[in-house]
C-alpha cells in the first residue's frame, strides 16, 4: 500500500515537471539545449530546519536528452553544528553520509537550466551522546542506521560555459510525510530538506 | 533501459489524462493543480474515533484555575452495570485522542482482552507550564499543580462517573515530548497514582537532567511498588539532547526497579514527531500484552 503511494506520488511530480517542460514551448526548448553533456557540481549548504546541519555534496548529472537527464549525488552532513554541548549532554559524533543515483527532466533557457530530478539510494546516520554531569553517573549511547533514501531534486544551473554556478535543493519523501495517518509527523522530512550552493564545471 | 522506463512514464494513464486536459484546457488545468494537491493532504487526514462513543466535559482546577477540556473513549459494549474497565490518561488529549481511542480498541480486539477507557486531557494552561517540573529557560515548572489536578480532582470525578478499577495498578499515563517528561515526573514524584507509564520521547535534558536527580531521590520509596514502563523514542532525534539521558533513565529504571516490567524501543529511522504514532502503537501493544 505504501509502496502505491510513493509511486503516486512520484509518477505525479515527474508527468507534473514534463508537463511544465512541454507547456515551455518545444521549438524554445531545442533552440537552447545545448549538446549532451556531463557536469559535475560540488557544493556545501544547510538543512534550514532547524538551520543546523552542515551539508558537503556533489552532484553529478548527465544531459543525454533535451529532457532527460541521469544523476548521481553523493552528500556527507555535519549533523547539529551549533548545539554539540548542551545541558551537559556532549555530541561525541553526529554525521550522515547519503548516495543516490536518479533520473529528471529539465527546462532550459538562454543562460540557465532548471532541472528537477527523482533521487533513490541509501543514507547512512550515525551519532554517539554522552551524559557528562558531574551530578550523575557518565552514560553514553549511540546510534548508527542504514536506511532508504529517496526524493526530489530541484537544479538550476546558471551560465553556459565550461564553468557555471549550482543551486539545488533536495525534498526528502522518506520516510513518507504522513506517519500513521497524523499529518504533523511531517516534521521528519521537512527537517532534512536541503538548500546548497556550488560552483559546478562541465566536462563534456 | 533508462529511454524505456521514460517512454513508460509518458505513456502512463495519469500523463495521458493530464497531457489532454492541457490541449483544451490548459487554465483549467492551472486551476486542478492545487486542487490536486488539496485532495492528496486531504485524503491523508487523520479519521476521528466514534462519537456515539465519545463523551466530554470541562472542569476547572482548583490547583491551577485553567479549565481544562476532558474527552472519554468508552469500550465498546461499555457496560458499568456488570464490568469495570482501565484507564489510560492521555496528555496533549487534542493532538492524541482519536489515535489512541482507535486504537486501544483495534489492539485490544486483536488480542481478545478488555479495552480501556481513554480520558484525554486538553490544554488548560500552555503545556510548556504544565508538563515541566520546575521553572526553567524551556518551561514555567507547573507539574506539581497539574498533577495535584490530575490526583485529586480529574481521576476522583472519573472513578465517581464511569465503571472504572480505582486500583494503581488499572490507571496508566500516556505523554509524549514534554508530556513524557510530565509522565516521568508523575513515576517519581506520584507513584502512588499511577501504575502503567508510556513515556514517549520525553524530555529528560530539561533543566539540566533534574528528572534523573527527583529518580534518584525518591527511588527509596518507588522501587518495590509495581510498575509497567515503556520507553519509546525516535532512532534519528539526533539533536544533541534526547538519546543519552533517555538512555541513563532506562539504565536506572531497569537496575533499580526489582518489580517493573520494562520495554524500551528506538522507532528505526524515525525523528521527534514521526516517532510518535509508531511509539504510541508499540506502546499500547506492550501494556494490553503485559499488564
Amino acid at each position: 500500500m505504501k509502496i502505491t503511494k510513493y509511486l503516486f506520488i512520484s509518477i505525479f511530480f515527474l508527468n507534473l515537471s514534463a508537463l511544465v517542460a512541454q507547456i515551455d514551448g518545444a521549438a524554445k526548448l531545442n533552440k537552447n539545449f545545448p549538446a549532451p553533456n556531463l557536469t559535475i557540481a560540488p557544493a556545501i549548504g544547510l538543512n534550514p530546519w532547524p538551520m543546523s546541519d552542515l551539508v558537503v555534496s556533489n552532484l553529478v548529472q548527465w544531459d543525454i536528452k533535451k529532457r532527460l537527464s541521469l544523476v548521481s549525488y553523493t552528500a556527507y552532513t555535519y549533523n547539529n553544528v551549533f548545539l554539540r554541548n548542551f545541558n551537559y549532554i556532549k555530541t561525541n559524533y553526529n554525521y550522515s553520509l547519503s548516495q543516490k543515483v536518479g533520473v529528471g527532466t529539465a527546462l532550459y533557457s538562454k543562460r540557465a537550466s532548471h532541472s528537477f530530478s527523482l533521487l533513490g539510494g541509501i543514507k547512512y546516520n550515525s551519532f554517539k551522546e554522552t551524559l557528562e554531569n558531574p551530578e550523575f553517573e557518565k552514560v553514553s549511547a549511540s546510534v548508527s542506521s542504514l536506511s532508504p533514501d529517496f526524493g526530489c531534486m530541484y537544479h538550476l544551473q546558471v551560465g553556459k560555459k565550461k564553468y557555471f554556478f549550482s543551486y539545488r535543493m533536495y525534498i526528502p519523501l522518506y520516510p513518507y510525510p504522513v506517519q500513521h495517518l497524523d499529518i504533523t509527523a511531517i516534521d521528519g522530512n521537512i527537517a532534512n530538506v536541503s538548500l546548497e550552493f556550488g560552483l559546478g564545471i562541465r566536462l563534456k | 533501459m533508462f529511454l524505456s522506463f521514460f517512454d513508460l512514464e509518458y505513456t502512463s494513464p495519469l500523463y495521458r489524462q493530464l497531457r489532454q486536459i492541457n490541449k483544451k484546457y490548459y487554465n483549467k488545468m492551472k486551476e486542478l493543480i492545487p486542487l490536486l494537491l488539496v485532495l492528496l493532504i486531504a485524503s491523508c487526514q487523520k479519521e476521528d474515533f466514534s462519537a456515539e462513543l465519545t463523551e466530554g466535559f470541562s472542569i476547572e482546577s482548583t490547583s491551577s484555575g485553567a479549565i481544562y477540556p476532558i474527552k472519554v473513549a468508552l469500550p465498546e459494549n461499555y457496560n458499568p452495570e456488570t464490568q469495570t474497565y482501565a484507564t489510560i490518561y492521555l496528555l496533549d488529549g487534542e493532538d492524541n485522542f482519536d489515535f489512541v481511542a482507535e486504537n486501544c480498541k483495534k489492539i485490544s480486539h486483536d488480542l481478545s482482552t478488555s479495552n480501556v477507557l481513554v480520558v484525554s486531557i486538553g490544554y488548560g494552561n500552555d503545556r510548556v507550564d504544565d508538563y515541566t517540573p520546575t521553572k526553567a529557560q524551556e518551561g514555567g515548572g507547573g507539574a506539581e499543580k497539574f498533577m495535584q489536578f490530575i490526583e485529586n480532582e480529574l481521576i476522583p470525578r472519573i472513578e465517581s462517573e464511569y465503571a472504572v478499577d480505582t486500583l494503581r495498578s488499572s490507571r496508566a499515563i500516556l505523554g509524549h515530548s514534554f508530556g513524557g517528561l510530565l509522565a516521568a515526573y508523575a513515576f517519581t514524584n506520584h507513584n502512588t497514582v499511577f501504575g502503567n507509564y508510556l513515556m514517549l520521547s520525553p524530555s529528560i535534558w530539561y533543566d539540566n537532567e533534574i528528572m534523573l536527580r527527583l529518580e534518584q531521590e525518591n527511588r527509596a520509596i518507588n522501587s518495590n511498588n509495581h510498575q509497567l514502563v515503556f520507553l519509546g523514542l525516535g532512532q534519528l532525534e539526533n539533536q544533541g539532547r534526547m538519546l543519552a539521558p533517555f538512555e541513563a533513565f532506562y539504565q536506572r529504571l531497569l537496575n533499580n526497579y526489582p518489580g517493573i516490567a520494562i520495554q524500551r524501543n528506538l522507532e528505526a529511522n524515525l525523528e521527534h514527531m514521526g516517532s510518535k504514532n509508531p511509539n504510541i502503537l508499540k506502546g499500547l501493544n506492550f501494556y494490553f500484552k503485559s499488564r
